[in-house]
């Protein structure tokens, strides 16, 4: 053990910005001391390898400080989404899930979407998102948004395709409070839309919005367009055509496309970029609704209990933000 | 608009860029604006106050002493940090030394820190000499490596301590700062060991002559003190400057060790 390592650490870190790292040439025996005097001090130890310890230099931001920076709503686990299935009647070229007519259903059910909400209500949840694949594929999904509206407000996201025969009763049957229908159209007029999503398709989406809105439901629209396709006028026709049906201009949502699934191109997400939105698959519990199917986002493959799921969410939401509050300094010069 | 309340403060680490805009930015929202300017020491700084150039200058102890003696008095402090009402000098030895006190140290070498350095250097002094010790008793290292930072880098302590372990000196001399930053005697018990501590003293504390209106000054350290621990991006800033948990106003019968030891070892008033 080095007799001067604690004085080579403080003279080192001294000389830091908070946030920044230095690397210290330590002696066999020293890492004990080494971390000892890291959490001690208030500095991050990142790495120790060998003759290297790897030093970020505190204070470092705190959960208080990284949530103070994050709108409240957008707080990690404050939004659960919920894949209830995967597969889709429709096949979208865009497909963050990778949905078809052919994806395996992969259905969580509705006992233990009841139990997530649950946990997840009790552990700060207030607001859950049900999405697919296309929920309403399956037959018991007016039970499921009731279970889940008993707890918090729910939306279910959909192509608004199906509301015919039994699932438009399905859609009757659905709580007209705490709950609201989220309808993709992706444009003004046909062309745009179906050339993602299938010759019709904007039609019949547009004839589920009406059928939604006629039966009392709250109607969001979501557009999803690719860079470019998003021009000036085609986004003034596409609100005109919603406000005429009476769609409140906070409940048209335009996005872009994300470069996940089946997108060749689109905004680029990592697990870094992202503001997490814990998800819930059948298959496990990942970092944001885009990347449920990739396995670089998986947080774990146990759903319960859900809070551990969440916590582990965060913290690493809150790992992730000092890190790149320093690369972020690390990156700005000219 | 009026012009900003400007703040000069000594640049002895990377985080005063980070600290001041902090400052700068809570007090965007505040009664007063401020505004801050750096200097590389605290020679300039008060040479600042002094003309005109800084309104308040965020002063050491001697800085503070130095600004009292070129103004015969008419400067005032205004605020200062939890912290700097509670400093301390601690003096430590190899572990084992078997010193009790500082008359242990007659005939031996204590390494002291920069000779600007209140705390590893002035009052270290003025401490040997309560102790009975008198000049040529003991003999001092001084380690100037931090000069005109008056010991805030702790550069030069670190390197007075390590004058102990290599076993060149038998005691150093420190602030408590340094002190609890290397993790005491505690992380390396088989290293070093504390024998005393002195009393407590005033450390740092934000100076103005005695012209700034107290139409400025009461709301300034009004909202100074406001600030808060519970705060997470306060707070951030007030870790950074090393407060506790709070902006205090001054006790200022807390320096009078430093005056005395200050007219007792002739330091002048000027650089
Ligand atoms: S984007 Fe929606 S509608 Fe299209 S395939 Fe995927 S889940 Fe189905």
């Amino acid at each position: 053990m080095s007799r001067h390592i604690v004085l080579d650490l403080v003279e080192r870190i001294g000389t830091l910005a908070a946030g920044d790292q230095v690397e210290v040439p330590i002696s066999a025996g020293d890492a004990d001391v080494v971390a000892r005097w890291c959490e001690r001090a208030g500095h991050q130890l990142v790495s120790i390898e060998g003759d290297r310890a790897v030093v970020r230099r505190g204070p470092l931001p705190g959960e208080a400080t990284v949530r103070a920076a994050v709108p409240a709503d957008r707080w990690p686990g404050t939004r659960l989404w919920i894949y209830t299935n995967f597969d889709c009647n429709l096949a979208c070229d865009y497909c963050c899930a990778r949905s078809s007519p052919q994806a395996p259903r992969r259905e969580l059910g509705s006992d233990r979407i009841r139990r997530l909400v649950a946990e997840g209500a009790r552990h700060g949840v207030t607001e859950v998102f049900l999405t697919g694949g296309e929920p309403f594929l399956l037959l018991d999904l007016d039970e499921i948004v009731r279970r889940c509206v008993e707890w918090v407000p729910t939306t279910v996201l959909t192509n608004g395709m199906l509301f015919k025969g039994r699932r438009l009763r399905m859609l009757r049957n659905m709580p007209r409070a705490g709950f609201a229908l989220q309808i993709s159209l992706d444009s003004a007029s046909a062309a745009l839309h179906d050339l993602h999503r299938g010759d019709g398709s904007w039609r019949r989406a547009l004839a589920g919005i009406r059928t939604a809105l006629e039966e009392g439901f709250r109607v969001r629209v979501a557009a999803t367009v690719a860079g470019g396709e998003a021009g000036a006028e085609e986004v003034a026709a596409f609100h005109e055509l919603l406000d005429g049906l009476g769609i409140d201009r906070s409940d048209q949502l335009i996005r872009p496309i994300a470069q996940r699934g089946f997108a060749d191109d689109g905004v680029m997400l990592t697990v870094e970029s992202l503001i997490p939105e814990v998800t819930v698959t059948a298959d496990g519990v990942y970092w944001h609704p885009v990347a449920a199917n990739h396995d670089d986002q998986l947080v774990t493959r146990e759903l319960f209990p859900l809070d551990q799921a969440i916590d582990e969410v965060r913290r690493r939401f809150v790992q992730y933000r000092r890190e790149a509050d320093t690369a972020a300094r690390r990156f700005t010069c000219a | 608009m009026t012009k900003p309340l400007l703040v000069g403060a000594v640049a002895y680490t990377p985080n005063v860029v980070p600290i001041w805009e902090g400052i700068r930015d809570y007090f965007a929202d505040g009664p007063v604006e401020m505004d801050f300017v750096l200097f590389s020491n605290y020679g300039r700084q008060v040479d600042a106050l002094l003309d005109g150039t800084v309104d308040v200058a965020w002063n050491t102890n001697l800085a503070w002493v130095r600004t009292v003696l070129r103004t015969q008095g008419r400067c005032q402090a205004l605020a200062m940090r939890d912290v700097d009402l509670t400093f301390q000098t601690v003096f430590a030895a190899r572990a084992g030394s078997g010193f009790t006190d500082l008359g242990d140290l007659r005939g031996r070498t204590v390494a002291l820190g920069s000779r600007d350095s209140a705390q590893a250097a002035i009052l270290p002094v003025k401490y040997l000499r309560a102790a009975g010790l008198r000049d040529g008793d003991v003999t001092l290292v001084r380690v100037d490596s931090d000069l005109g930072k008056h010991g805030d880098t702790g550069r030069s302590e670190l390197d007075a301590i390590r004058l102990v372990l290599d076993e060149q000196a038998d005691a150093v001399a420190l602030g408590v700062n340094t002190w609890e930053v290397i993790g005491r005697d505690e992380l390396m018990p088989d290293a070093l060991s504390e024998f005393w501590r002195s009393p407590e003293y005033c450390h740092c504390n934000f100076t103005a002559l005695d012209t700034l209106p107290d139409a400025i000054r009461q709301p300034w350290v009004e909202h100074l003190l406001a600030m808060s621990w519970d705060d997470p991006e306060q707070r951030r800033i007030m870790e950074l400057e090393g407060l506790r948990r709070r902006w205090v106003l001054p006790e200022l019968t807390g320096y009078e060790s430093l005056f005395a030891a200050v007219e007792e070892q002739q330091i002048p008033a000027y650089w």
